[in-house]
């Protein structure tokens, strides 16, 4: 088994040496166009288009998340406080909820009517970016100085603190007689995106919301690749691997972990505000506990640390959550005699595949590219004994 | 070359470190005990005393890690008793650790980057939109890196491994090249030649001469080798149960008795 | 360059600097009791002083101007909180020897109330049966239950926690999450998603006495009935058994204990039974008291068991009954006062508080510094 895959891993290293040194860039661009050019495949408001949008989403938070747990090892177990902040963002920014305010920007000609607050998406974006970067650095604060599991523990309090306010949100006056969230009730009538030229978006054509929250994520793609090969992604992994020695090299802890907080934050929020105005309604009830560990997930599988491993990562439990399971493998158990749709138990799937993947492939399926290098270095130390035992006869390249 | 040989002393008399009564406490445990001293600009001196003398406690309070519970400590004109450890370095005082403490997921050359760190003015903006100055400050950081890492004696196939996986030597080269990257006045080895054999020990001495006078830097290691510290010190300072038990040139320590009964035990003499 | 040899002298500068981290020590213990009464203080006035509604007769409110009120949230309060330190005991058991937050504790305390109830129905208890048949058949609940909740805490450890346990602490911390979510979805199969109610078997609401104007309810006696005999027995045992010496061991130092002999991967194992079947009893206490089950309920009590764990001190079991204690006073003063949908928000805060000013908590101790 082991030469079996020492010879694979020979085989992938010749290939790779092989390839022009453009092959990585001509496969990135190849990725976006198939990308841009996936929704004229299928119907404009199809179920697969839907869980895609959301599996891309998902794929943003996935990569915010991951600046958080991965780049900077700081275990953040209440990442859904981003995607409430970010919704809610929207919801204040985007809709009448703000009944005595009359404020518009940029938005169309219906909505320049209407009381409220109204922002066109973009300005919401950066908004929710900005609120979230903030609310992760006050997150981030308290757990500077504490370990690991501390840190995991105070985040989840804090994701908690957040649901419980969205909760009771509407019994807290911020004046004129409004309040500052619509509880489980939720703040329906948010706007849609809408761009001059374009107009505004309906659900019946889903493709525009596809597009647009693709150009998101190779925004934040973009991001991600710049920040890790750069003097603060760096900064990060050495706090990760060694806070000591990392500070005692001269990084500044506080400010380097703050900022992990808030670009991670940040990336959720973006996030959030699209999922706000794409379900239409933002309600507390959206945001549990288990949102955080699903986006966890999402990076863990993936591979932690990995930038393309939190992308798949999204990707796949994206796909599986709001596609495989309701729409394809719902009905599995009944074929076994259970009494109960595959839904009912999506919470202890997740949870099956945390643990195997824990301890079966720990580094994720797409691993970070430096613990690739360990991996193979390693086993080209193996494939080095298993020569020597061999003989010249075998042994790959 | 003779390790008896004592060097010269140094020419300038301007401290680059100074110590005033410097105590450390855990709790009731004293660890380092009312401990003055001072480094002369350009001069390598040593720190030794029996194991357990507070000597890596007084480094960890000299690099920030520690707040003294008394005393202060001078770097230059600047007081950085209570500065924070990445502030220190910024001023210019860098370490090595007694257990190597390297960046494992990260390559010999990485890690040296890493050193270059306070030397570097990318700002998150910077790192995203990565502009000309951004792009030159880059490849300038890795060439530097790389120039460092031969100056310490790597090969050239290692620049590029995990620090993981090099071996044990080679990662105590590649931990001084990381110090070095940091451009320091003041270089504080703990326990450098630590697992080596006399020859390494040999090289290192004669290294970090020709650090001292290549980088123009002024060093503070604690050393167990006796050889070492006699072939390579200026001054030698003694610890023992968290005091300064004795000062002076590495000739007249090694003979003095209070010293040689800190390390042999009562029953010696 | 003279040799100077330098003769040791006591100094003065030292021993005030000795005083003045001890007074550091206190203040930050006695800041946080300070922060810990502030919540009872502030309402024990209001209540004496504003008074407060006490019930409704004819038509006009009863106001009350003594200390009944509060009396009767420490009394509801202490309950629960014997209830969380059941609980808290595991994790901080846990914590002590591998230093690893089991998240599915909590998850493990709702298996045993599932269990709980679902051992009343095959033994036939019901709210009709006599009070010997009751509490024979209660005393078998509660043996059976806690040796399935020892049983599957001590199978979590060895299927999830020791594979793992040279791996980063990262990865035993999410296997513990994931077995959470397994346990979860266990108990939502088992009983569905909405909490159910179980039959009262105990009456647990009626009083049995009144000390100054509380009233003693049967729920409160059972809750240190059960808790008080389980924490003399867990400390006799730590205290005095060899298995126990050997737990004690393990926990300040497990490779020195391996290599005194001490087997550590049983002793691990027994910690977790310990632990587990603690929070056995904790869910039978809990299925009696409340009269509700949930399959959430094990997230939500986990939570808050943890607080307590680390308010007390991690890796200390008085801390943790203390701890519990503590942290059941507050939920019932926020759940009287604030009203229940702020009482989360109020024990995470002081979750919070107590990480930020003092991590080790009210009894634990001072933890190593960095380098």
């Amino acid at each position: 088994m082991t030469k079996l895959r020492a010879r694979l891993r020979g085989w992938r290293a010749a290939v790779e040496k092989r390839l022009p040194p453009w092959s990585s860039r001509a496969m990135a661009v190849a990725l976006i166009a198939i990308g841009i050019v996936l929704p004229f495949l299928f119907s404009s408001s199809s179920a697969f288009m839907n869980a895609t949008i959301i599996a891309v989403t998902y794929a943003v938070m996935s990569l915010g998340l991951n600046v958080v747990v991965g780049f900077a090892g700081l275990l953040d177990l209440g990442y859904v406080a981003f995607y409430a902040l970010g919704a809610y963002s929207l919801g204040w920014l985007g809709s009448g909820f703000f009944f005595k305010a009359q404020v518009h920007a940029l938005v169309s000609p219906v909505a320049s009517t209407l009381p409220g607050v109204h922002l066109n998406f973009i300005l919401i974006l950066i908004a929710a970016a900005l609120i979230c970067a903030g609310a992760g650095v006050v997150i981030g604060l308290p757990t500077l100085r504490l370990r690991g599991d501390y840190i995991a523990v105070v985040t989840l309090a804090f994701g908690e603190i957040i649901a419980e306010v969205a909760v009771n949100g509407q019994s807290i006056h911020v004046g004129g007689g409004m309040t500052l969230t619509a509880g489980n009730l939720g703040i329906s009538a948010v706007d849609s995106p809408y761009f001059p030229g374009i107009g505004s978006f309906n659900l019946l054509n889903l493709r525009p919301w596809y597009w647009l929250i693709f150009a998101v994520l190779l925004f934040v793609l973009f991001v991600n690749l710049r920040l890790r090969d750069s003097r603060l992604g760096r900064a990060w992994i050495a706090l990760r691997e060694d806070e000591v020695a990392a500070v005692s090299m001269g990084i500044p802890l506080v400010k380097t972990k703050l900022l992990a907080y808030a670009i991670g934050a940040a990336f959720g929020g973006m996030a959030g505000a699209f999922f706000g105005t794409y379900y239409t309604v933002v309600n507390a009830g959206q945001f549990q506990f288990g949102f955080s560990i699903f986006i966890l997930a999402m990076v863990i599988i993936g591979g932690i640390g990995s930038i393309w491993g939190a992308v798949v990562g999204g990707l796949v439990l994206g796909y599986i959550n709001n596609y495989i399971i309701p729409n394809v493998l719902n009905n599995l158990p009944a074929k076994f005699g259970f009494h109960f749709q595959l839904t009912a138990v999506e919470f202890g799937i997740f949870g099956f595949l945390l643990v195997i993947m824990m301890v079966l492939r720990p580094q994720g399926l797409i691993p970070e590219r430096r613990r690739r290098l360990e991996l193979t270095a390693g086993i080209a130390a193996e494939d080095a004994q298993l020569v020597e035992t061999q003989g010249p006869a075998g042994g790959p390249t | 070359m003779s390790s008896t040989e004592t060097p010269a002393p140094p020419a300038a008399a301007v401290s680059v470190l100074r110590a005033e009564h410097v105590t450390k406490m855990f709790g009731g445990l004293v660890a380092v005990n009312d401990v003055s001293f001072d480094i002369p600009q350009h001069s390598i001196v040593s720190l030794i005393g029996p194991n357990g003398a507070g000597k890596t406690t007084l480094f960890n309070m000299l690099t920030g890690l520690y707040r003294p519970t008394q005393g202060r400590i001078l770097l230059g004109e600047r007081d950085i008793t209570r500065a924070r450890p990445d502030v220190i370095t910024s001023y210019g005082v860098a370490r090595t650790f007694q257990n190597i403490r390297l960046f494992g997921a990260m390559t010999a050359v990485e890690n040296v980057m890493i050193g270059h760190h306070t030397q570097m003015r990318a700002g998150l903006f910077g790192s995203i939109l990565r502009p000309p100055w951004v792009r030159r400050e880059e490849v300038q950081t890795r060439e530097r890196a790389r120039e460092l890492l031969a100056y310490v004696g790597l090969r050239e196939p290692a620049f590029d491994r995990l620090a993981s996986q090099l071996p044990y030597g080679d990662q105590r080269r590649v931990e001084i090249a990381r110090a070095l990257a940091s451009q320091p006045t003041l270089l504080l080895l703990d326990e450098p030649t630590a697992g080596m054999n006399p020859n390494e020990s040999q090289a290192l001495t004669e290294f970090m001469r020709a650090m001292r006078d290549d980088l123009k830097l002024t060093i503070l290691l604690i050393e167990h080798d006796m050889k070492v510290v006699m072939g390579v010190s200026e001054r030698v300072t003694v610890l023992d149960y968290g005091k300064k038990i004795a000062e002076g040139e590495p000739a007249e320590v090694r003979a003095d008795p209070g010293v040689i009964e800190a390390y042999l035990g009562k029953q010696a003499s | 360059m003279e040799t100077t040899t330098i003769s040791p002298t006591p100094s003065p500068p030292a021993v005030a600097a000795r005083s003045l981290a001890a007074v550091r020590r206190y203040a930050g213990r006695w800041g946080l009791i300070a922060a810990l009464a502030a919540l009872p203080i502030y309402y024990g006035i209001t209540d004496l002083t504003n008074g407060y509604q006490a019930g409704f007769v004819a038509g006009h409110a009863v106001i009350h101007h003594d200390l009944s009120k509060l009396g009767f949230n420490f009394a509801t309060g202490l309950s629960n909180g014997a209830i969380w330190a059941l609980i808290a005991i595991g994790y901080t058991l846990v914590y002590g020897i591998i230093e690893l937050i089991n998240f599915a504790h909590g998850d493990v305390f709702m298996i045993g109330s599932f269990t709980s109830v679902g051992l009343w129905a095959v033994l036939g208890l019901g709210l009709t049966t006599g009070a010997l048949g009751l509490i024979g058949g209660l005393i078998v609940t509660l043996i059976i239950a806690m040796l399935v909740t020892g049983s599957l805490n001590v199978l979590i450890e060895r299927v999830a926690y020791r594979p793992l346990r040279s791996a980063p602490k990262l990865a035993a911390l999410i296997t513990a999450v994931g077995f959470s979510f397994i346990l979860q979805n266990v108990g939502l199969l088992w009983r569905g998603g909405s909490p159910q109610s179980v039959p009262d078997l105990i009456r647990a609401q009626q009083p049995v006495f009144t000390i100054a104007g509380v009233p003693i309810l049967r729920g409160y006696i059972l809750a240190f009935a059960v808790m008080i005999p389980l924490v003399f027995a867990l400390t006799w045992f730590i205290n005095r058994t060899r298995a126990g010496r050997a737990m004690r061991a393990t926990a300040q130092d497990p490779e020195a204990a391996r290599l005194m002999g001490i087997n550590v991967n049983a002793t691990i194992s027994l910690t977790f039974l310990l632990g587990g079947m603690l929070a056995g009893a904790a869910g039978l206490v809990y299925a009696l008291y409340e009269t509700n089950i949930w399959y959430f309920q094990g997230f939500k009590a986990g939570l808050i068991a943890f607080t307590a764990a680390v308010m007390g001190g991690i890796g200390n079991v008085r801390g943790a009954v203390l701890g519990g204690l503590i942290i059941g006073v507050i939920q019932a003063l926020a759940d009287s006062r604030l009203g229940p949908q702020w009482t989360e928000a109020v024990v995470f805060g002081y979750l919070i508080a107590i990480m930020v000013l003092r991590p080790r908590g009210l009894l634990g101790e001072e933890t190593r510094e960095a380098g």
